[in-house]
């Protein structure tokens, strides 16, 4: 790839239109953006028509309405996969972007070692969610795990048993995906933070205001686009989380930590439901897309703003 | 001119070239050759089909098997993935009810010709005989079986209660339970919490309850038996089994609990046939354990019936009909059962096979006495939680309320039975 760009740069070439010299850095981008786009488009397509057959082991036409909805919504799995979601997004989202926003101000206090402490940091974020839940799940397991260990270590009576108690397995989803990705959020903040014209902050020093005062009334506003980059980005790995929750819980105990993305893959490919599994699919990208397009607007108005500004 | 000569001439004689392999075939010359799929990759499946295939070959055929390995259902993904392409394998894994549903979707082999030739019909029991030939055609054939519903007790375990010999009925299984549990046997059942084991301690208790109320609940769906009082019952006894095992087992499997088992810190495992396999590969010893047919609360044993067959799917290629038949000669063949179950730890399909020479266990003898016992008073039933009784989308919304009742204890037996015959209507 930097080759055909290159070759495409290289000065002294023969003067040739413009277009001809920058072919390639077309084709490098235009060929591969179309062919994802109608790659998704195509699928979403197929899914959602798939969605309104009688579908079961292979696809087949027919016409059923909205049965395949009807079922799915009316299914214990999907609605306890509906409830974990909210409760799942909406703890992993804000207390990532918590952990991360606390790591980037301690990260920016210019102290020694930054990049040792940084790249410990990011690196979960290397890791793949399966060995990430896999590692989780010995590590949160009673008898193996913390639990035993504080035990051995002589306190007795502590108890950590969330990954089998089903009223708390959830939470042990939401501790393994910050651990996974609230590096993402500090590196991304603290990009934000060094970004932060100098001038503004010494101006406020200046003033008076101490450290507190500085990063809460002048740093931490200019940060209000990365949180928001942030948010949306880890909102929609919280829809389609599925690897991390497979290998950590498999949606257990019982189906106490289901989540959508496992009810599409289950009904799909477990119970041969093909129909019912693609309404499921469509349903999750409505829920995807109430994330997105508000999204998408509000960067709209801001380039309008930024424009007439 | 001269040059169209050549041409046809050409061309009649790649016509000629083409038609003799196919009189060759027409002579039986052609070499038998089998494309088969199947999730047996490792372990003593893995042995088990691997000697298969090397009696296939010694046959003078072609063995081309590709295992998938893991659950059935990603043996099913794969095989879904070929139908649709339009080039199934000639013979593939599947069993139960799913043979009818598959065979609905692509073109089968009619078996019947050889399966008569080998009066293959009268030595297969009869509730199995039906999942073979859903059309009233024999296109799959039955492999092995096993019973889902064993019961291994761990001689530590029984030492320590001082209990001689297993339970019987659900009322002694629950006393020799408590009486574990005051002898200091730490948990008194060994169970592991996947979904298919927490289906089996439904299908165990209800059966063992009511082998005619299984019948009718589990594999006819009936409504009013859904909703009756045996199923109550069996979810009450299940809540007794949940109430003795270690709660941290979490989704794990049995497997992981068999040394606690073998020790006597745990005492009773409710698990198939297989677990005698696994039990040995592990390095404990026959002794160890004892294997008896599962708690049947009128005294005589209830076989929960799970077999293993191969379906054969219609392909065009002479030797892969040639190999088709070749196979079904095989699967078939009394030396071949006996080779299979004895590596695997079933017991064989036809009720023919003598058990009592060397290279079978104990424990697969009582299975096959069991089976007699429960075909001759109408007691061998189908299993739900290995995929027998329903098709797998039924199963599994059954065996999702199974699994969150194992772990939810405040969910109680009436509950239960409304959520069963809730999951039942919403997926018809």
């Amino acid at each position: 790839m930097t080759d055909a760009v290159s070759t495409a740069t290289r000065p002294g070439w023969p003067a040739t239109s413009d277009m001809v010299r920058r072919l390639p850095e077309y084709l490098m981008i235009w060929v591969p953006l179309l062919l994802s786009a109608a790659h998704l488009i195509s699928f979403s397509i197929w899914t959602i028509w798939i969605s309104f057959t009688p579908s079961t082991l292979v696809p087949v036409t027919g016409w059923v309405g909205l049965r395949n909805y009807n079922s799915v919504l009316a299914s214990r799995n999907w609605q306890i996969a509906f409830d974990n979601l909210l409760l799942f997004g909406i703890a992993f989202v804000l207390l990532s972007l918590i952990t991360g926003l606390v790591l980037a101000i301690l990260l920016d206090q210019r102290i020694r070692g930054e990049n040792v402490l940084r790249t410990i940091f990011l690196y979960p974020l290397a890791v793949s969610f399966v060995v990430t839940g896999t590692v989780w799940s010995w590590l949160l397991n009673p008898g193996i795990g913390i639990e035993k260990l504080v035990h051995d270590l002589g306190w007795s009576s502590f108890h950590f048993d969330w990954l089998v108690n089903r009223d708390m397995a959830i939470w042990t989803i939401v501790i393994a995906a910050i651990w996974q990705s609230s590096g993402f959020a500090m590196a991304l903040f603290l990009a934000g933070l060094r970004s932060v014209d100098t001038d503004i902050i010494r101006a406020a020093q200046i003033d008076g205001a101490g450290p507190i005062r500085t990063y809460w009334r002048v740093i931490l506003p200019t940060l209000w686009p990365i949180t928001i980059t942030v948010v949306v980005v880890q909102l929609q790995f919280a829809i389609s989380a599925f690897d991390l929750v497979r290998a950590l819980t498999n949606g257990g105990p019982g189906i106490a930590t289901q989540l959508p993305a496992l009810v599409v893959y289950d009904l799909m490919f477990q119970r041969s439901q093909l129909g019912r599994g693609a309404a499921a699919a469509v349903l999750m990208l409505l829920i995807l897309l109430a994330v997105l397009l508000p999204y998408a607007a509000w960067r709209y108005v801001q380039r309008r703003q930024a424009a007439h500004a | 001119m001269p040059i169209t000569t050549t041409r046809r001439r050409l061309l009649a004689g790649s016509a000629a070239a083409l038609a003799l392999p196919a009189f060759a075939r027409a002579q039986g010359a052609v070499k038998p050759r089998l494309t088969a799929i199947s999730q047996w990759s490792a372990g003593s499946d893995g042995a088990a089909i691997t000697a298969l295939g090397k009696k296939f070959e010694e046959k003078g055929g072609i063995w081309q098997h590709s295992p998938v390995p893991g659950f059935t259902t990603e043996m099913m993904n794969k095989l879904r993935a070929q139908i649709i392409a339009g080039d199934p394998p000639a013979c593939s894994q599947l069993k139960g009810p799913e043979i009818a549903a598959w065979s609905k979707i692509a073109p089968t082999v009619d078996l019947d010709a050889v399966v008569a030739a080998a009066g293959y019909e009268k030595v297969v029991a009869p509730d199995l005989a039906k999942l073979h030939k859903p059309g009233g055609k024999w296109i799959a054939l039955p492999l092995q079986i096993y019973s889902t519903n064993m019961l291994f007790l761990s001689k530590r375990a029984m030492d320590k209660a001082k209990a001689d010999k297993p339970p019987v009925t659900w009322a002694d299984f629950n006393d020799l339970a408590e009486k574990m549990k005051t002898a200091g046997v730490t948990f008194p059942v060994a169970n592991g919490g996947t979904r298919a084991d927490d289906g089996q301690k439904f299908e165990a208790s209800l059966a063992g309850i009511s082998p005619t109320a299984y019948r009718a609940a589990a594999m006819n769906l009936d409504k009013k038996a859904l909703e009756g009082p045996e199923i109550k019952a069996a979810f009450a006894q299940m809540r007794k089994i949940t109430n003795w095992m270690d709660p941290n087992v979490g989704a794990q499997p049995y497997a992981i609990n068999l040394k606690r088992f073998v020790d006597g810190d745990m005492g009773m495992l409710i698990m198939g046939g297989w677990a005698q396999g696994v039990l040995r590969n592990a390095g404990f010893k026959l002794d160890d354990f004892v294997i008896a047919p599962g708690p049947s609360d009128n005294g005589k044993p209830v076989f929960l019936l799970n077999a293993d067959a191969f379906i054969f799917w219609q392909r065009k290629e002479p030797d892969l009909q040639a190999g088709q038949m070749l196979m079904a000669q095989l699967v078939m063949d009394p030396a071949i059962q006996t080779m299979y179950s004895q590596i695997t730890g079933s017991i064989p399909v036809r009720t023919d096979v003598d058990l009592s020479g060397e290279g079978w266990s104990d424990g697969q003898r009582r299975t096959a006495a069991a089976l007699k016992d429960a075909v001759a008073s109408n007691q061998a039933v189908l299993s739900l939680a290995h995929n027998m009784a329903q098709e797998n989308g039924l199963t599994a919304a059954m065996i999702d309320v199974f699994t969150e009742y194992a772990k939810n204890k405040t969910i109680t037996p009436d509950q239960a039975v409304t959520r069963l015959a809730e999951a039942v209507e919403g997926s018809r």
